[in-house]
């Protein structure tokens, strides 16, 4: 039986739609990111799963119960904000304490979980430290305790590492799958970084305009999209317009702009029909000598080229087409310069293709 | 350049003092001349003036009155303006338009035309008018300073601080209780403070609204001098000036210490 299971949820604000029929089940134990841009109604779902706004339509059930209505107070779910959210004028283990004085334990029982809950994440020593006397990584992982401190029934988390820098965003995040593990706690994650969400979940839900467009395992998100949607919003990636010229087998041709043809996996789309095909920009191959042989093979002019450090991404021309290749920065590699003629490469099976 | 800077803040700095605190030395020294008229030139010291206050038992009453008007209509103008800054700060902002504007019409209005229009309604609704008349009209004519105060509060205030502890199992009332009033302490204080001294010092007002019974202290110094000018009343001047810089003071520390949080 699912933990969580959200069911044709809607909500609007005056007339805007924020989230569209959405529907969700989350195993026990799970850790789902909701992934998206902003505005994409992820944060709004995660406010209906708190309780602090209510669908306008559908159901919310966790461990088979109706908390659609349920206020948010009685919803025993963990919440951890981009904000940190802690109370300025309260201690560390205070603000771990809140939830328990809350519900009224005894005093020594509330010391007792509150240790427990600052052992966990590593923060014993700063349990009578205010919020101000702590660093961000430190008030983030307090704020992680304060809300697994009342044994809740599903974790919640707003972004949580978007106000840390870059490297204390990678520790905390592998602090915060650890934590989850090591306390088997269902968790959903929202963030509108894909790289924390591939790098995370278990599984990925991407929404866009308020709807849910694919909830799979990182893999089969980064590498079978279910839509152009997803395919553009994962990793950075070529979108070529064309429409279908004929299909072999398992490849459709697509003719492209120039009277290009390139190949791609079939989709079942009759020929005729405008598509987008794709193909994420470290899948294309970029060499001085023609391939020997093989699809997707063309001349090209190198006419940008960005140093990223782990890899070089080439701006190329096609002619009427431009196109993107990130390269490996490793010695095994070809490196070009702005002005060289190159061949570009890509296999049939990277080549996705869309209706557009 | 530097220099020029340096020189010219120096300059509004000394005018700063001149104008504002400068009067004030002029009354605190008559306050303490052994000359009779006010004002004149200093003769001697004596502490003369403010023994005379305590025979002047209609200053020591009217204080007391001015007291209990200002703590009371101070404690409605805050609480009423922290439920609009509330509403304002989290609600949508059309309907906040039209509630800061409301809230701050007060301003607009003179003191003397406000009073005036009180003082007809409560002959029309066949009321005299006194203490609680007296607090309403305070407490109206502040509202729009305690609602600026709590306003720059809850714009430094996470509304996130009230979801975790609601998620938390606190319900609205607690969240508030452990949160939101704690959090927002320093401008609540701030904003009575401010309330309590524009309320204490109130004339036009009181003069309007106040009866024989609830008579406050600006309005017993200003029939005082009306009848003659002698340096008593800078006695009572510098007493209330003294009070006014201790209660700055002590505010400041407080701020000093929730700025530093």
């Amino acid at each position: 039986m699912p933990d969580l299971k959200l069911t044709n949820i809607t909500k609007r604000f005056d007339k805007s739609v924020a989230v569209d029929d959405l529907s969700l089940s989350i195993e026990h134990g799970e850790f789902v990111c909701l992934l998206g841009p902003s505005g994409c109604g992820k944060t709004t779902t995660l406010r209906m799963i708190a309780g602090f706004e209510t669908a306008n339509s559908g159901t919310i059930e966790l461990d088979g119960m109706d908390i659609t209505r349920l206020p948010p107070q009685k919803r025993d779910i963990g919440l951890v904000f981009q904000s940190y959210a802690l109370f300025p004028h309260k201690t560390a283990a205070e603000n771990v304490g809140f939830g328990l004085k809350m519900r009224k334990l005894p005093r020594a029982d509330i010391d007792s979980q509150v240790k427990k809950a600052l052992d966990l994440v590593r923060l014993g020593h700063v349990a009578e430290r205010y919020p101000r006397q702590m660093s961000g990584g430190q008030q983030q992982r307090v704020a992680l305790a304060r809300a697994l401190a009342i044994r809740p029934r599903l974790l919640l988390m707003d972004e949580p590492l978007s106000n840390l820098d870059a490297k204390l965003r990678d520790d905390m995040r592998e602090e915060i799958r650890r934590i989850q593990k090591e306390v088997g706690i269902t968790a959903i994650f929202v963030t509108h970084d894909q790289a924390e969400a591939l790098a995370l979940a278990d599984r990925i839900a991407v929404m866009s305009e308020g709807r849910l467009m694919q909830i799979a395992d990182p893999t089969s998100i980064y590498e079978s999209p279910a839509n152009a949607t997803v395919d553009q919003f994962i990793g950075q990636v070529n979108a070529l317009q064309g429409s279908i010229a004929n299909v072999e087998g398992h490849i459709a041709h697509v003719a492209i702009a120039g009277g290009r043809y390139i190949s791609g996996l079939d989709r079942q789309i009759p020929a005729g029909t405008p598509v987008l095909a794709m193909v994420k920009h470290e899948r294309v191959f970029l060499s001085r000598l023609q391939p020997a042989a093989g699809e997707n093979i063309f001349p090209c002019q190198v006419e940008g080229r960005t140093y990223l450090g782990a890899s070089i991404v080439y701006r190329c021309n096609l002619g009427d087409q431009a196109m993107t290749a990130a390269v490996p920065n490793h010695p095994a590699f070809e490196q070009f310069q702005p002005g060289e003629a190159a061949f570009l490469h890509w296999a049939s099976a990277d080549c996705r293709i869309f209706r557009q | 350049m530097k220099g020029m800077k340096v020189t010219l803040s120096w300059i509004y700095l000394a005018l700063i003092y001149l104008f504002i605190l400068g009067p004030m030395f002029f009354v605190l020294a008559a306050s303490f001349n052994t000359e009779t008229s006010f004002p004149a030139a200093f003769e001697g010291v004596t502490l003369r003036w403010y023994a005379r206050i305590w025979d002047h038992q209609e200053f020591l009453s009217s204080a007391w009155t001015s007291t209990l008007v200002a703590l009371v209509s101070s404690a409605v103008a805050v609480l009423a303006a922290f439920l609009a800054a509330y509403a304002i700060s989290r609600g949508n902002k059309r309907e906040n338009a039209w509630l800061s504007a409301t809230l701050a019409a007060p301003l607009l209005v003179p003191q003397v035309v406000m009073s005036l229009g009180m003082l007809q309604l409560a002959s029309l609704a066949g009321m005299g008018t006194g203490f609680w008349w007296l607090v309403a009209v305070h407490a109206v004519h502040n509202i729009p300073f305690a609602l600026r105060l709590t306003l720059t509060g809850f714009a430094r205030f996470d509304f996130a601080l009230e979801d975790a502890a609601t998620s938390l199992g606190a319900g609205r009332w607690t969240a508030w209780r452990e949160v939101t009033i704690p959090v927002l302490q320093s401008s609540i204080v701030a904003g009575f403070t401010f309330c309590f001294i524009m309320s204490f010092v109130n004339l036009p007002i009181s003069l309007f609204l106040a009866d024989t019974a609830t008579t406050t202290l600006p309005v017993v110094m200003y029939s005082y001098i009306e009848s003659r000018i002698d340096p008593m009343l800078a006695a009572v001047s510098a007493i209330l000036f003294v009070l006014a810089c201790a209660i700055t003071l002590v505010l400041d520390n407080v701020f000093r210490i929730r700025l530093v949080d």
